[in-house]
């Protein structure tokens, strides 16, 4: 019997399902698409959008570093919001134990956005 | 003005006057700049309202019209050009921030150079385009200006003409863009830029460096068009510039032609017209507040206050048959009398405004986003509304009490008591609330005119074409977003020599590059909502 | 000869029987041998189309103000399904060409148009767009965007009045309901294959000095 942890067979299949059928759904609607969709080309429709004016200079220009703090100060704080889901799913099973962990992970997490809030790192400069 | 001449004439003994409505002054191009600093500096004529160009067929040249935002005194000064092949006058832009743009509309339209002015390029047509439209002497054949689908040539480089001290003029290259500029096109196609307004944006990271605004892409050449048309011709295209302010174009052009040709206007239809001007200012702002909410990302603004405007357009539509394009007033009067209902409906609008306005606060402009959003953003001074020439709502935010309303009062403005709503922040939640608070001025205004409507004729009887005599006139009226003034020339036929029509949509826009430079993007969506220019307006 | 009874999801048949265009497009299409609305995929593909077509926000002058009259509380086209106004024209279905188009305008016009994904409409909305208007003389204006761009549907006034832009659209949409998704329109073009056939040198962005 095939069992991991606390978890039964039943819920290891339903997962394994749940997975492939998401995966699958999306993988079909984009080859029906690819498959009966007219398609045309022209030149200007694989260059970047820029209001209906040509770009200019390069792209591969250098970027305010301002861009990746928030994008990575958003990423740790929306994996948090992933890892606090499957905790509010089973609040109550879990109990005060349960509560308490969360706690302690939610406030090292706050004590990080404390430290970027006081460096400036949310400020734009 | 008899002081004024007697000033001028001791300081420059070279300049000639013409007396009229509006002192003409006169000068050689050798002496402009002194002049117009002297003008400025010692007689306080601090608003550069128009430069217009001017082609008299054996020379060309420019009228300059100023005032004074003290006195109220307007004075002219016309300068000319003999030679037709390089054309070059003396320029003032160090004078008037305005006038670095104005010079450049009339070398677009005339191709007369301005010394010294630091940006000397064509402003609403193609950096290829052959010729000089406005020109009498103008080839209008397509094929050397054809239709492209090809892209418009780009370039960083602008061209400058700089007087050296030995006398000699040396053409210059600067440049516009630094090299290594990050460069951004925001607009023509955008949703927050009000109409077909580039900005080329120099950006470092979010931050705004510089901006470059490009203007014409819905340049249609209406003040070309009506050199060949009739006066009574020339009317319908005031509907389609600043196409809130509809009436209020339409009034000044009727009013400008009127006082030309010496037409009375009935009482009746004058206060018609004045009524319908100041229901168009309701619609105007409350489609304003909507559209510069939803810009912010407050979209159920929009259908709130397009909710007001409906009502608005139903009143309008009952009396003039149209939701938009009015083509009301006319000259003598207006069309059509008011529809039996009008007065009824009028006074239902006006009962349900301040509730709407009470709902406008409550929903948005006490809150603390929009609050962090307009407070302290793109702030204008007093001299720089003045030396830009913003008027209108956005230039009485600076402190400038600058309603042509109340300087020249025209039609029965003088007989009705109303406020100028003026604040002295001079940013984005200034111009805001200006805005909302002339909603319920305009209000005041339609009760006392509800009160003093005569009855009578609705329209002067005029002759079928109107001629008239040689000669020029100016004239100006309070639009919804600023002044609005009309100047026509006139050689004594049925058709304007020159018709120029000054819009406050052009000052608004050039003026976003200055209070724009180290804000972020977002600011300037919020600086080019609240600024509040309508971009068929500035170009024309 | 008599047309087949049509049906589409959505529309009385009155509005087939009384629609002079349509008619004849549904005649052409019956004579040339194809079978109108072939089948129930093709019905069922043109029913999510028509009934969902996002317009892309391109207005120049006054007859945008009427587009956003719209989109408002009193004539909503929300109702119709065409609230979603894409200003990005990767995302959009059709472009109602509001305004007027002058010379300065047509090169980024068209470019917006070749930028705009398949199966891609245009309306010309206003009497700018259709010829011109009341422009028509000037220097500065094309005369019309037919040249520019292949039109779908003409919507006159000046500028036309919601009912009439929400006519047109209606107009756009009983087109495409009649329309073959599989063969016809459904072209289905490469890169590879149109660089073959018209082989270009590098697409540059534009020269700057």
């Amino acid at each position: 019997m095939i069992s991991l942890g606390i978890f039964g067979i039943d819920a290891v299949v339903f997962a394994i399902v749940a997975l492939l059928t998401g995966a699958g759904l999306v993988w079909l609607a984009m080859w029906l698409a690819g498959l009966i969709s007219p398609r045309s080309f022209n030149p200007q429709k694989g260059e970047a959008y820029e209001c209906g004016i040509p770009t200019r200079g390069e792209s591969m220009a250098r970027f305010h570093v301002g861009y990746y703090l928030f994008a990575i100060l958003f990423l740790m704080f929306d994996v948090e919001t992933v890892f606090l889901f499957p905790w509010a799913v089973k609040m109550r099973a879990l109990g005060g134990e349960g509560v308490l962990c969360v706690a302690v992970f939610f406030a090292i997490l706050v004590l990080g956005l404390v430290y970027a809030w006081r460096k400036g790192a949310l400020e734009w400069k | 003005m008899a002081n004024l001449q007697e000033k001028v004439s001791r300081l420059f003994p070279e300049a000639t006057f013409e007396e009229g409505e509006i002192l003409l002054v006169n000068i050689p191009d050798a002496k402009l700049h002194d002049l117009v600093k002297s003008l400025r500096d010692d007689c306080g004529f601090d608003y550069l309202v128009t430069i217009v160009g001017m082609d008299w067929v054996s020379s060309l040249g420019c009228v300059y019209y100023l005032t004074s935002s003290l006195s109220k005194e307007f004075v002219s000064v016309k300068v000319q050009t003999t030679d037709r092949d390089n054309p070059m006058i003396h320029s003032i832009a160090d004078l008037y921030r305005i006038a670095g743009i104005y010079e450049r509309e009339v070398y677009d339209f005339y191709g007369i150079i301005f010394i010294n002015n630091p940006d000397m390029r064509r402003l609403f047509l193609n950096i290829d385009w052959v010729g000089y439209p406005l020109r009498k002497d103008y080839d209008a054949n397509p094929e050397i200006n054809p239709v492209s689908i090809e892209n418009e040539r780009q370039t960083d480089h602008t061209d400058s003409w700089v007087e050296q001290p030995d006398g000699s003029i040396k053409h210059e290259r600067p440049r516009v863009f630094k090299e290594d500029d990050f460069v951004v096109n925001i607009g023509p196609q955008h949703p927050a830029t009000h109409g077909v307004l580039r900005f080329r944006t120099a950006v470092d990271g979010e931050t705004i460096q510089k901006i470059d605004v490009y203007m014409g892409y819905i340049h249609r050449g209406v003040e070309k068009l009506c050199e060949d048309l009739g006066y009574m011709q020339t009317l319908h295209f005031m509907d389609r510039l600043d196409y809130f302010s509809a009436h209020n174009y339409h009034h000044g052009l009727c009013l400008a032609i009127e006082k030309a040709a010496g037409i009375e206007v009935p009482r009746r239809a004058q206060v018609i017209r004045v009524m319908m001007d100041e229901l168009s200012r309701i619609a105007s702002h409350c489609l304003f507040i909507g559209t510069f909410c939803m810009d912010l990302g407050a979209t159920t603004m929009l259908f709130y206050t397009l909710r007001v405007r409906e009502q608005v357009l139903d009143i309008m539509e009952k009396t003039c048959g149209a939701r938009m394009t009015f083509n009301y007033d006319c000259l003598g009067g207006v069309m059509a009398d008011l529809h039996p209902d009008f007065v009824k409906d009028v006074k239902a609008l006006l009962e349900v405004l301040p509730k709407n306005v009470a709902e406008y606060n409550k929903l948005f402009t006490g809150n603390v986003i929009a609050h962090n959003r307009l407070k302290n953003v793109g702030v204008l001074s007093n001299e720089d509304a003045r030396s830009w020439a913003i008027t209108g709502p956005s230039g009485r935010a600076s402190g400038w009490a600058c309603d042509v309303r109340k300087t020249h009062p025209y039609s029965v403005y003088s007989e009705i008591k109303f406020d100028q709503v003026v604040r002295t922040e001079g940013d984005s939640l200034a111009r805001f609330q200006n805005r909302v608070d002339e909603i319920l001025q305009s209000k005041g205004i339609l009760e006392q005119l509800l009160e003093m409507l005569p009855e009578g004729e609705y329209c002067a009887k005029v002759p079928k074409v109107i001629k008239l005599p040689v000669g020029h006139w100016f004239q100006v009226v309070e639009g919804c977003r600023g002044l609005f003034g009309v100047y026509i020339e006139s050689d004594g036929s049925a058709k304007p020599y020159r018709l120029k029509l000054v819009t406050p949509g052009l000052p608004a826009a050039a003026v976003v590059d200055h209070i724009t430079r180290g804000q972020k993007i977002a600011d300037l969506i919020t600086i080019g909502g609240s600024m509040d220019y309508i971009v068929p307006d500035m170009d024309r | 000869m008599e047309m087949r009874h049509v049906t589409a999801q959505g529309i009385p048949y009155e509005a087939w029987k009384d629609n002079e265009y349509i008619e004849k497009l549904v005649t052409e299409l019956q004579e040339s041998g194809t079978n109108v609305l072939v089948g129930s995929l093709d019905k069922l593909i043109n029913w999510g189309r028509s009934n969902s077509l996002w317009p892309l926000t391109f207005a120049t002058s006054c007859c945008g103000i009427e587009f956003v009259s719209l989109g408002a509380a009193r004539f909503d086209m929300a109702r119709f399904g065409w609230e979603v106004a894409r200003a990005s024209p990767r995302q959009a279905d059709f472009m109602m060409v509001a305004g007027t188009i002058v010379h300065r305008m047509v090169p980024v016009f068209r470019r917006l148009y070749d930028q705009l994904a398949e199966p891609k409409y245009v309306i010309a909305c206003g009497s700018c767009a259709i010829s011109g208007g009341p422009f028509r003389k000037s220097y500065h204006v094309a005369k019309g965007i037919e040249d520019i761009v292949p039109v779908d549907v003409f919507c006159p006034g000046c500028p036309p009045r919601p009912e009439a832009m929400i006519y047109s659209i209606m107009q756009l949409s009983r087109k495409i309901k009649v329309e073959r998704f599989f063969g016809g329109k459904n072209r289905q073009e490469s890169q590879k294959e149109f660089l073959a056939a018209h082989p270009i040198e590098d697409v540059a962005a534009a020269n700057i000095d």
